[in-house]
């Protein structure tokens, strides 16, 4: 009897072993969940303003300050990253997945590196890299110093 | 020369334990793992080690190989957590005492480290892995240049090991997904400029399990013992449906190839 060997969803968070772009894939996939669960938990947040100005006063302390003084504002630097980071990799992902900045068709040579996954595709991800961190940057300094840079 | 050449061949260099997924369908009992002590000369391959299992201390253990050289893709399984040819992988450049080693994942398994490869074939022949033409009787040769080889020849290289599949993390959650290997010789197919069977493969491709499915982690190719790139060729094809809902692809009538004139100076 063949018995069932799949790797189940589990192997999308397993970017061990393989190369940069499989790391993208997962932290693409963790972000992506991230954000889902915050903006649910963002509607149900500000819904609470239907319940007049005393509920939301509360509601706003409650989920800053539920574990000291720093956790609301890290919770929101964190989803900015992450927001940051599935756009940005969303847009790589747009170009590269229709086949732009990627090489032709090449001869295959010893120890076979895959130019598919590097190149200009890396080219990609380096510059949407330091967009990443200016954009997280100046909404961190924002929440943090309510500064606008 | 030649025993400067050989020095330290054939010597014991250290021992590596092998710890190596059994399964056993007659008994119907759970996978476990089990460890061999193998001892390391120079050279020797994991496939090597789990032969020398075979013959020295477990006649059970079993494996799929066939050439031993990494032409005939049996013997693909996963090592230290990577999909690898066995017969590829030195045990001494991975660099561990404990070498662990799975079947493929995304497969079945039939027994030990034998996977059931029945899904990899049956996507690669859904996709019709040869060159469709509209008349019933070829008249002459097709004729093509080396520029349009070129344009689709590394995946042919391509050995059906199938460790792109068990790489690939959409396909282990996604059983009917065509799969890179089967997407990659699609893409090979279409952009051969004998072949006129895009529309005869374009209701596979562009459906929910076909070439949209793939979210370009690049796992398959950088498993992929023969440096085919499945990648590459998924990001091509989609590249030439989403081109060709813009602009009709050409692909009608006679071969684009040039006259055989031209190629061989013989009328």
């Amino acid at each position: 009897m063949t018995i069932e060997n799949k790797k189940g969803w589990i192997s999308w968070f397993n970017p061990f072993k393989y190369g940069t772009d499989r790391w993208m894939y997962s932290l693409h996939r963790l972000t992506g969940i991230a954000l889902g669960l915050y903006l649910i938990a963002h509607v149900w947040e500000t819904s609470n303003i239907l319940n007049g100005p005393i509920t939301w006063n509360k509601i706003m302390v409650d989920l800053d300050y539920p574990f000291g003084q720093h956790f609301g504002p890290l919770i929101l630097s964190l989803i900015l990253i992450a927001a940051a980071y599935h756009a940005l990799n969303g847009i790589r992902l747009t170009i590269v997945e229709n086949g732009l900045m990627l090489p032709r068709p090449y001869r295959p040579e010893y120890p076979y590196k895959a130019k598919s996954t590097r190149g200009l595709n890396d080219v990609l991800k380096i510059v949407l890299g330091i967009l990443m961190i200016i954009t997280a940057a100046i909404g961190i300094i924002y929440i943090y110093t309510g500064v606008i840079v | 020369m030649q025993e400067v050449a050989l020095k330290g061949f054939g010597e014991v260099v250290k021992t590596v334990t092998l710890r190596i997924r059994r399964y056993d369908p007659e008994s119907g009992e759970p996978p476990k793992y089990v460890e061999y002590k193998v001892p390391v000369q120079m050279g020797m391959t994991v496939l090597d080690g789990i032969l020398y299992v075979k013959e020295h201390l477990d006649h059970t253990v079993s494996a799929r190989y066939s050439c031993r050289m990494g032409i005939c893709g049996s013997c693909g399984m996963i090592i230290n957590g990577r999909e690898r040819l066995a017969c590829q992988t030195q045990i001494l450049e991975l660099g561990k005492d404990l070498v662990k080693i799975d079947p493929m994942g995304n497969y079945g398994t039939v027994k030990d480290l034998v996977p059931d490869l029945t899904k990899l074939f049956r996507n690669h022949e859904s996709v019709k892995p040869y060159v469709i033409r509209d008349e019933e009787e070829p008249k002459g040769e097709y004729l093509q240049t080396p520029e349009q080889r070129e344009s689709y020849a590394m995946f042919t290289d391509c050995i059906m090991c199938g460790l792109c599949l068990s790489a690939c993390p959409t396909n282990a959650t996604d059983e009917l997904y065509l799969g890179p290997q089967a997407l990659a010789q699609a893409f090979r197919y279409i952009s051969d400029n004998r072949d006129l069977g895009l529309n005869e493969r374009l209701n596979v491709l562009d459906s929910k399990h076909g070439v949209w499915r793939c979210h370009f982690s690049g796992a398959c190719s950088d498993v992929c013992p023969k440096g085919v790139d499945p990648a590459l060729g998924i990001q091509l094809l989609r590249q030439l449906l989403t081109s060709n809902v813009f602009v009709k692809f050409e692909q009608k009538g006679a071969p684009k190839g040039p006259d055989r004139k031209s190629v061989t100076g013989v009328s």
